[in-house]
């Protein structure tokens, strides 16, 4: 789907081969929803996310949102 | 014509003696009859409201109690301690600190007034202490009393309860001298009080009047002031006592939302009969779950509404409900629905670990994260940032709705008893369900409260 470049701030999406951009994307979780940057293709929309943030701080946001 | 729904055991509220009860529906409305040989007939309404009482179920595997602190004897609820067939961990273990109090209140579980008692050794506090940890684990704990905060080595306690390894420790009390010493505050905020659970009946001076015998709304804004100087999350909890304070619900709530960060949510806890009580309760004066729902979406004009709320997935579900918010920047509020499906069946050990993470993490003060970056050098740094703030909202502006109804002699239900993770603690380390510990019969008679 992605090819890393150099860093995390170089990938381009397989698909469209154009290069990443960061921006606003809505993130939804139950019936939370948020506004943050994400990086995505401008083409064709697809949010990429890394395993660290995928694991860690969005895991987090997660777990905040869930009920007891 | 009356539909049963299902058959329960209870006591008889004169002798205390076990016998079977019925539960059944008339209109929109739940009671409990049931007949002692000895005292008569007793019919006790247990639910009235929108969503019908059978509705409100949350199935539960039930737990095992790996350390039982008593043997099975004469069975529940007569061998608490917590005993092998209890069916649910500690969630809350309650201590009770003292049995002072500076205030005499018209009605009051523990019975408590006046500074005559002698207050417990913090040796013997040491010791339940390490009880709860051996029976129960890390499980939260609530310092109560009497008025936990006329011990002026309140702060201590909490240090000892820390440095055993309990990681939420909460002080339930009527915030006079949170309001009239602030250095006690911060005393309290530098031994690890991570949560105050405030007694607060309403927002006038008539209230308070009636149910405290003072005009303590001013005290109370104090004490909010200096748990929010102090950051400290407090939780409003509101006795409801029919004709006195049902129709200040709503208001209770908005004041609440003014107070955010520093107010962390309302629980309401309609008034249960046993220990002090002006008079015997009355079926047309029972404040049941059900209706605390609707009044607070009619109160808050649908900003709450009953859809939001939830049965509890730790105790029993006919115990409590609970609904979850987080207040946007926009000032709105996003309702957080529950994310498991309503049937099935879930496990009460995971329900006790999730209320307990969940109480620890919503109910605490929370400082303004400092780490959270204004540089945005790079991708990284921005992304990040992002989701900093976003766990910054969910940290510090959660808010909670919720209600807890105790079991008195009348309504007593031994199945819920049985469900419960509200345990209070007495001198011998054994954990006493809290509508047990608390209960009394007609007489004033008590179950377990002074049999220390």
């Amino acid at each position: 789907m992605y090819q890393e470049k150099k860093d995390y701030q170089s990938w381009i999406c397989d698909k469209c081969q154009k290069e990443l951009e960061l921006t606003k994307v809505k993130v939804h979780y139950l019936e939370g929803e948020f506004e943050v940057e994400l990086l995505n293709c401008p083409t064709c929309h697809q949010v990429f996310i890394n395993e660290s943030l995928a694991l860690g701080k969005m895991a987090e946001v997660e777990q905040g949102l869930e009920d007891k | 014509m009356r539909h049963v729904i299902s058959k329960t055991q209870s006591l008889c509220p004169v002798c205390l003696k076990k016998i079977p009860a019925l539960k059944w529906n008339k209109n929109n409305e739940t009671y409990m009859e049931k007949s002692c040989p000895e005292h008569g007939r007793f019919k006790t309404l247990i639910w009235r409201g929108s969503i019908p009482m059978e509705n409100w179920v949350r199935n539960k595997k039930r737990t095992t109690i790996k350390n039982p602190n008593t043997t099975v004897d004469k069975g529940c609820p007569y061998d608490c301690g917590l005993c092998e067939d209890h069916r649910q961990h500690t969630c809350t273990a309650l201590i009770e600190v003292t049995q002072n109090c500076n205030l005499k209140c018209s009605f009051c579980f523990a019975n408590a007034e006046g500074n005559w008692q002698k207050d417990l050794s913090l040796e013997t506090i040491d010791s339940m202490y390490k009880s709860v940890m051996k029976t129960s684990g890390k499980c939260n704990i609530q310092l109560s009393g009497g008025e936990p905060t006329l011990r002026d080595d309140l702060p201590e306690i909490i240090k000892m309860g820390h440095e055993i390894g309990f990681p939420f420790i909460q002080v339930n009390t009527n915030g006079i001298r949170l309001g009239e010493d602030e250095n006690y505050v911060k005393l309290l905020k530098e031994a690890g009080m991570d949560s105050v659970f405030l007694q607060f009946d309403g927002t006038n001076n008539q209230i308070f009047e009636k149910l405290r015998g003072k005009p303590l709304f001013e005290i109370k804004i104090k004490a909010l002031e200096n748990c929010q100087k102090y950051g400290i999350g407090v939780v409003l909890v509101p006795t409801l006592v029919s004709g006195i304070n049902d129709q200040d619900i709503g208001n209770i709530i908005n004041f609440g939302l003014k107070w955010i960060p520093t107010v962390k949510g309302v629980h309401f806890q309609p008034v249960s009969y046993f220990g002090r009580i002006p008079d015997f309760p009355e079926n047309e004066k029972r404040i049941t779950l059900g209706e605390v729902m609707d009044r607070i979406e009619e109160q808050t004009d649908s900003k709450f509404k009953v859809q939001d709320f939830n049965p509890p997935g730790c105790e029993n579900a006919l115990c409590s409900f609970h609904g979850n918010y987080i207040y946007q920047k926009n000032n709105e509020l996003m309702t957080l629905k529950r994310n498991v499906s309503c049937c099935g069946t879930e496990k009460a050990e995971e329900g006790a670990r999730k209320t307990k993470a969940y109480v620890s993490r919503k109910w605490a003060g929370h400082q303004k994260a400092e780490e959270i970056k204004a540089e945005k050098s790079d991708v990284v740094d921005v992304i990040d940032h992002g989701f900093d703030e976003i766990l910054d909202r969910i940290n510090r502006y959660s808010f909670s709705i919720s209600a807890m109804v105790f079991q008195d002699a009348w309504n007593l239900d031994l199945e819920r008893v049985k469900d419960c993770c509200i345990h209070v603690v007495n001198t011998r380390g054994q954990l006493i369900p809290f509508c047990m510990y608390n209960l009394t019969n007609k007489e004033g008679k008590s179950l377990y409260r002074l049999d220390q």
